[in-house]
C-alpha cells in the first residue's frame, strides 16, 4: 500500500461523455456527490460537492485537459470529517482523473493522493520536499502482520 | 466511514529512516535507540527522536527495561490504517461503478 489509492474502471461509453459525467456539477451531483454539486471547470476554481447526509466537501480545481486530465484538490479528512473551509496544499489530497480511450470505450482511473501530507506543519512540508524524502512505497499490512507474528 | 483518519501515521511513515526504524524493530521483535541506531546511517539521537514520533503516532511502545527502553511495534495502528486506505478504496470503487451506470445508461 502506498500513500495513494489508485483504482481504474473501462466504460462502454466514449471519451466525450465520461468527461462530461466527470467534469460537470450537474452529473458529479450524482455520481459523486447525491445531493449536487458546483464546478468552475478551471485551474483554481471552486468545486464544491453535497452530500444529504455527511454536509458538503469544498474542492480547488487543478488541472483540466479537455478529454484526458481533470484533478482537484479536496478535504476529505478522510471522508468523515468534511470541513466548510478552503483546502490548501498539504491540508487536502489530490484526486486525479485521466481519461484514454480504450476499444469502443474509455478507461477511467483515479488517483487519490497526498494522504503523507495530511499531519504536516508546512514548515516540515518545506523540509521534506526540499530534502527529496517523499516517495515512499510500502505494504502497511504486511508490515502490520510481520509485527504481529513476532510479537505473538 | 467510521475510521478516524490517520494523518499523524502518514505522516509519521513518510520518513525514510523512521520506515528503517519500524522495519528493524517489525523484524526483530524488540529494539532500543542504541541497537537500531547500529544498524541505521544515524545517530542514536536521532534514532530516538525518531521513536518518539513513532510513539506519538501509536506505532511503536516502549517498556523500561532497567537503564534502557526496549520498542516494539504497535501492529493494531498499521491495521487501521491499511484499513482505512481500504475503505476509502472501497468508496471509490462504489463512485466509478455509479459512474460507469450511468455513462452507460441509453445515451439520451
Amino acid at each position: 500500500m502506498e500513500d495513494q489509492i489508485a483504482r481504474d474502471v473501462v466504460i462502454a461509453a466514449p471519451v466525450e461523455r465520461v468527461w462530461d459525467l466527470v467534469t460537470t456539477a450537474e452529473h458529479l451531483g450524482t455520481w459523486f456527490g447525491d445531493d449536487g454539486a458546483d464546478v468552475d471547470l478551471r485551474p483554481g476554481g471552486a468545486l464544491v460537492l453535497r452530500w444529504k447526509e455527511h454536509s458538503t466537501v469544498h474542492g480547488r480545481v487543478e488541472t483540466v485537459e479537455p478529454y484526458s486530465r481533470f484533478s482537484f484538490h479536496w478535504l476529505t479528512g478522510g471522508c468523515d470529517t468534511p470541513t466548510a473551509d478552503e483546502p490548501a496544499d498539504g491540508t487536502s489530497t489530490l484526486v486525479e482523473f485521466t481519461l484514454a480511450p480504450e476499444g469502443d470505450g474509455t478507461r477511467l482511473t483515479v488517483v487519490e493522493s497526498g494522504f503523507s501530507t495530511l499531519a504536516l506543519s508546512p514548515a516540515a512540508r518545506e523540509e521534506r520536499f526540499a530534502s527529496h524524502t517523499g516517495g515512499w512505497a510500502f505494504e502497511l499490512g504486511e508490515l502490520a502482520d510481520h509485527g504481529a507474528r513476532v510479537a505473538a | 466511514m467510521s475510521i478516524a483518519a490517520p494523518p499523524e501515521v502518514f505522516a509519521a511513515l513518510a520518513d525514510p529512516t523512521r520506515w528503517r526504524v519500524l522495519d528493524l524493530l517489525a523484524t526483530r521483535g524488540e529494539g532500543t535507540a542504541t541497537t537500531l541506531a547500529a544498524d541505521l546511517p544515524v545517530s542514536r539521537v536521532a534514532v530516538v527522536k525518531h521513536l518518539g514520533v513513532l510513539d506519538r503516532a501509536g506505532l511503536v511502545a516502549g517498556r523500561r527495561v532497567g537503564r534502557e527502553v526496549r520498542y516494539a511495534v504497535r501492529p493494531e495502528r498499521l491495521d487501521e490504517t491499511a484499513d482505512w486506505m481500504r475503505q476509502l478504496a472501497s468508496a471509490w470503487d462504489a463512485r466509478l461503478a455509479a459512474l460507469k451506470a450511468l455513462a452507460e445508461e441509453a445515451e439520451d
